[in-house]
């Protein structure tokens, strides 16, 4: 026998054995905005996709709407149509009111669909066109109880109007009476509208009595609408104890949103009460009506519902979704096992996964979610992905990804800053090429041609990279490469990349402050939008200089323990953590920032998140000797010469060449040593490192995609390495004659509350690299295992150098 | 309100101002001119949290 319905795959009773039939509601740009965006997008398979959804959440029938301000239904729904009969196992509702559009759907269809609606709002016409379509076609039609004078409220009105339209479309246009589903209409009764509190009451009855005189027909309801005006968790629960009444009066089909219709056993019987009591309007009077009623008690017992939203009846589609974001990893498993029999695993990274972490993204961009959870959320990512990949089939994806190569350039050994471009981009659905540090342009230009990159994207840490980053501008140019590169990393600025990078090379050259900055310059490259970098409007001005600075030189030089050099390694790594820079280290390099949190909630993200992660990464190092603090110093002779200074080693004078500011204050480091032929002064250096083992460390984790771990631990590494400075220098004015007074803290160390200075080369006060020429070449400090590559960058990486002037006016400034 | 420099934990305490930098005491943090950058590690505002 046929069915009342059918789609390509399957016959469709309109009387289920347990009514009611499902009917899917959300394929429609007027009641779901996911549907609409993705309509308003042409993502056509995005709109496939909710049907699918409703589909799996157990919709029988999909009801679908494309009329919508700005878009041509005839086009959109026949396409839509089409899509949905090849893929969908439910019945199809074609919801159109334009004959047109319905007809070019029904020739499309490949089963018996339904068509929605007809009624004599117009007196006729378009219920003459849609009937004659539904006998040519053989479709199914639903009939809404409207007429010239609008919408029929009472049950009387209601049935009065299904006789009307029951003899015409039976009688007149030879539609089979099993072929007509009468919607009688519900209004809500959830807005204390006194003119509908017996809406529901009217509704039920039209629908028992529909159901008495015409027993072949089908009757359906749009059920949502008994609650419109209320609270979505409150809604679900009315809406469900209103379907079932009304299944009770003889409904067939219901349209809804098959996700929110609730089993009546989940509802207490006290939550069922008070709906009833609403819905039949029970023991009203003025001062206490069920409304009243239902909305205090659902104040009061609004937790429950919600427990329950949390829990149990989400859709897993939504729970990826919050695990995604959350960074929970939770049962992952199990839930994309349970995705798995919805959808193919290539669809679950772009439609569910993808957009999360999308989200994500912007969350991140808003200030509303911290690195460190950004970072939770990628590895969440990860996993979901890998557990995936088994499934699908094999390159089925890189064919339209985009790909990106990623490189440190040549003498850089710096990683983290590309590996989290790396972490960011692939767990965005790209494709990476992370080629690794110390490469040079020769190997970058080779590898872009191999993988056929669409984007290049270079990092790297000191301003020597940037400027090898200037310099290979040429070659990629000459090489012949069009691709758009992307340029990162601490030491680069806006300008610079405009003014040095960009006239380099033709294609678009972009500046990118971090890894999301990254994210959304390949996003503007596949809308065709991506440009180079320009210099910014207004530079900003900095501080204002002081007045013009008098150096006094006729300090005392202090006395030292020993002239030259020394190495010291006995160091107990555990007295590194109390000279840290805990601030820096949990707000900056962490960045576990306060930014929108009540003081409140950030002493709470700290004694529950950061100070346990503290202790726990603490210990870790400690327990597994990951660190190695070693320190190479020393103590020479010296004397300034105008900008510069003389320092004697090894009988051997070594000169290092500062710059001094353009304006007031005028400073220059020079100045803070005596000068002149005869002068003599004294002079410290150190190069101090905390070893490699930390950095193998980072490398297995980022190996094994723990990104969390692995931006926490080197940051701790970072401002251990920081803490070793800190601690030598204060050994050193001990041994200069100036120890620091009991109690001196964190803050202290960072106000520079202490005699004297020390800088590090590269900072501001002394932005020249090259001082490391001379520095290593009287330190040595090979012997602790630092060395340097041709951009002067000290490996190991955690590793930081210094020169230390004890003059009680030397202090940090810029050049 | 005091805000923290997250780069490097100075903190910009209002009652005191900036006096090397011509900041009154007194100051707010909103109110500091957009050219302030922190006078220890020359980071923008935006890198500072608010302390209290
Ligand atoms: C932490 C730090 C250190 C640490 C550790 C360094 C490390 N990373 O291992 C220590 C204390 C050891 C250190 C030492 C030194 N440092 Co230091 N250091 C920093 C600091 C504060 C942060 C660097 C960092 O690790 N950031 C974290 C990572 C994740 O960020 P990132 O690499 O910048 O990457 C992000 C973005 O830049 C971007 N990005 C990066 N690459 C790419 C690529 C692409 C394609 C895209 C899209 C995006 C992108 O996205 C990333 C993630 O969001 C910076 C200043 C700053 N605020 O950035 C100075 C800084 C890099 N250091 C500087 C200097 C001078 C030094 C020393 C030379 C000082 C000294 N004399 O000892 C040494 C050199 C060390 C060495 N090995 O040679 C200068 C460099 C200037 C210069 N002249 O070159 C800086 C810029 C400070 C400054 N303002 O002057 N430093
Ligand atoms: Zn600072």
């Amino acid at each position: 026998m046929i069915g009342d319905l059918a789609s390509l795959y399957q016959a469709i009773e309109l009387k289920q054995e347990i009514p009611p039939l499902l009917i899917g509601e959300r394929a429609n740009p007027n009641g779901s905005r996911k549907f609409r965006d993705l309509l308003l997008a042409d993502d056509f398979d995005g709109c496939l996709q909710v049907g699918l959804e409703q589909e799996s959440r157990g919709a029988q029938v999909i009801d679908l709407c494309v009329a919508y301000a700005g878009r041509d239904e005839k086009s959109d729904l026949p396409r839509l149509v089409e899509k949905f009969a090849g893929s969908l196992k439910a019945g199809l509702m074609i919801d159109s009111t334009d004959p047109d559009c319905i007809e070019a759907s029904l020739k499309l269809y490949p089963g018996r669909c339904v068509i929605n609606s007809i009624n004599l709002e117009d007196g006729g016409a378009n219920l003459d066109r849609i009937c004659r379509l539904a006998r040519r076609y053989g479709a199914a039609v639903v009939a809404l109880t409207i007429d010239e004078s609008g919408m029929a409220m009472t049950a009387a009105d209601k049935v009065e109007l299904v006789e009307r339209i029951y003899h015409l479309a039976v009688d007149q246009y030879g539609l089979r009476p099993q072929d007509l589903l009468f919607d009688p209409l519900t209004f809500t009764i959830g807005s204390g509208d006194t003119t509908l509190f017996d809406a529901g009451i009217q509704t039920l009855e039209a629908i028992r009595e529909i159901k008495r005189r015409w027993p072949d027909v089908a009757t359906l309801l749009g059920v949502s609408n008994i609650s419109f005006g209320l609270q979505p968790a409150v809604r679900k629960i009315i809406n469900s104890v209103f379907l079932h009444e009304a299944v009770e009066a003889g409904l067939d089909a219901a349209i809804v949103d098959a996700a929110k219709v609730m089993p009546l056993a989940q509802i207490s019987a006290e939550d069922r009460n008070v709906c009833l009591d609403l819905i039949y309007d029970r023991e009203r009077s003025e001062e206490d009506t069920p409304l009243m009623r239902l909305m205090a008690y659902f104040s009061d017992h609004q937790g429950e519902s919600e427990e329950e939203a949390e829990h149990g009846s989400v859709p897993a589609e939504e729970e990826i979704r919050r695990k995604l974001v959350r960074g929970d990893r939770d049962g992952l498993e199990d839930l994309l096992t349970i995705l798995l029999q919805r959808y193919p695993a290539l669809e679950i990274v772009n439609r569910l996964l993808v957009p999360a972490m999308r989200e994500v993204g912007d969350l991140f961009g808003r200030g509303e979610l911290l690195l460190p959870f950004v970072l939770q959320s990628a590895e969440v990512m990860k996993r979901s992905v890998a557990f995936l990949e088994e499934f699908m089939e094999q390159d089925a994806e890189s064919g339209k990804q985009t790909r990106i190569l990623l490189a440190t350039v040549q003498g850089d050994v710096h990683d983290i800053g590309k590996n989290l471009v790396d972490i960011i981009l692939t767990n965005n659905g790209y494709k990476v090429y992370n080629i690794g540090i110390k490469v040079p342009a020769e190997t970058i230009i080779a590898k872009a041609r191999e993988h056929e990159v669409d984007v290049i994207g270079l990092s790297g840490l000191l301003v020597k990279s940037a400027i090898i980053m200037q310099q290979s501008m040429p070659q990629y140019q000459e090489a012949g490469l069009t691709m758009p590169i992307l340029l990162g990393g601490a030491a680069l600025t806006r300008s610079f990349v405009a003014e040095s990078c960009v006239p380099g090379y033709t294609s678009p050259v972009v500046y990118c402050a971090d890894a999301f900055a990254g994210l959304k310059a390949i996003r503007e490259y596949e809308q065709g939008c991506l440009a180079s970098t320009r210099t910014a409007a207004a530079v900003p001005v900095r501080n204002r200089p002081g007045p013009k600075e008098a150096i006094d030189s006729s300090h005392d030089v202090p006395s030292v323990p020993f002239w030259g050099r020394r190495v010291v390694r006995d160091i107990d790594p555990e007295q590194l953590f109390s000279y840290l820079n805990r601030q820096a280290l949990i707000r900056g390099r962490w960045g576990y920032r306060r930014a929108k949190l009540s003081k409140e909630e950030y002493a709470r993200l700290l004694s529950e998140t950061v100070d346990p992660l503290y202790a726990r990464l603490k210990q870790r190092l400690l327990d597994e000797h990951l660190l190695q603090p070693q320190v190479v110093y020393g103590y020479f002779p010296c004397r300034s010469e105008a900008d510069s200074l003389l320092v004697n080693a090894d009988s051997e004078l070594f000169r290092f060449d500062f710059p001094r500011q353009v304006l007031a204050p005028n400073l220059c480091i020079a100045d803070y040593f005596k000068g002149g032929e005869s002068a003599q002064d004294l002079v410290g250096f150190f190069v101090v490192t905390i070893g490699e083992q930390l950095a193998e460390l980072t490398a297995e984790l980022f190996r094994d995609d723990q990104y969390h771990d692995y931006l926490m631990v080197h940051g701790l590494g970072v401002e251990l390495t920081d803490a070793l400075a800190e601690y030598w220098h204060q050994q050193m004015r001990a041994e200069m004659g100036f120890p620091d007074p009991q109690g001196q803290g964190e803050l202290e160390y960072v106000t520079q509350e202490y005699r004297g200075s020390r800088y590090g080369f590269g900072y501001p006060a002394c932005p020249d690299l090259e001082a490391h020429r001379p520095l290593f070449a009287m330190l040595r400090p090979e012997e602790i295992g630092v060395s340097l590559t041709e951009t002067l960058e000290m490996v190991p990486e955690m590793s930081t150098s210094a020169i230390v002037a004890h003059h009680p006016q030397a202090k940090y400034f810029a050049i | 309100m005091r805000y923290i420099c997250t780069c490097c934990g100075y903190i910009y305490d209002p009652e005191k101002g900036d006096p090397l930098n011509e900041i009154a005491a007194g100051t707010p943090f909103e109110d500091l001119p957009d050219a302030w950058v922190c006078p220890l590690c020359y980071a923008e505002q935006d890198s500072f949290d608010p302390l209290d």
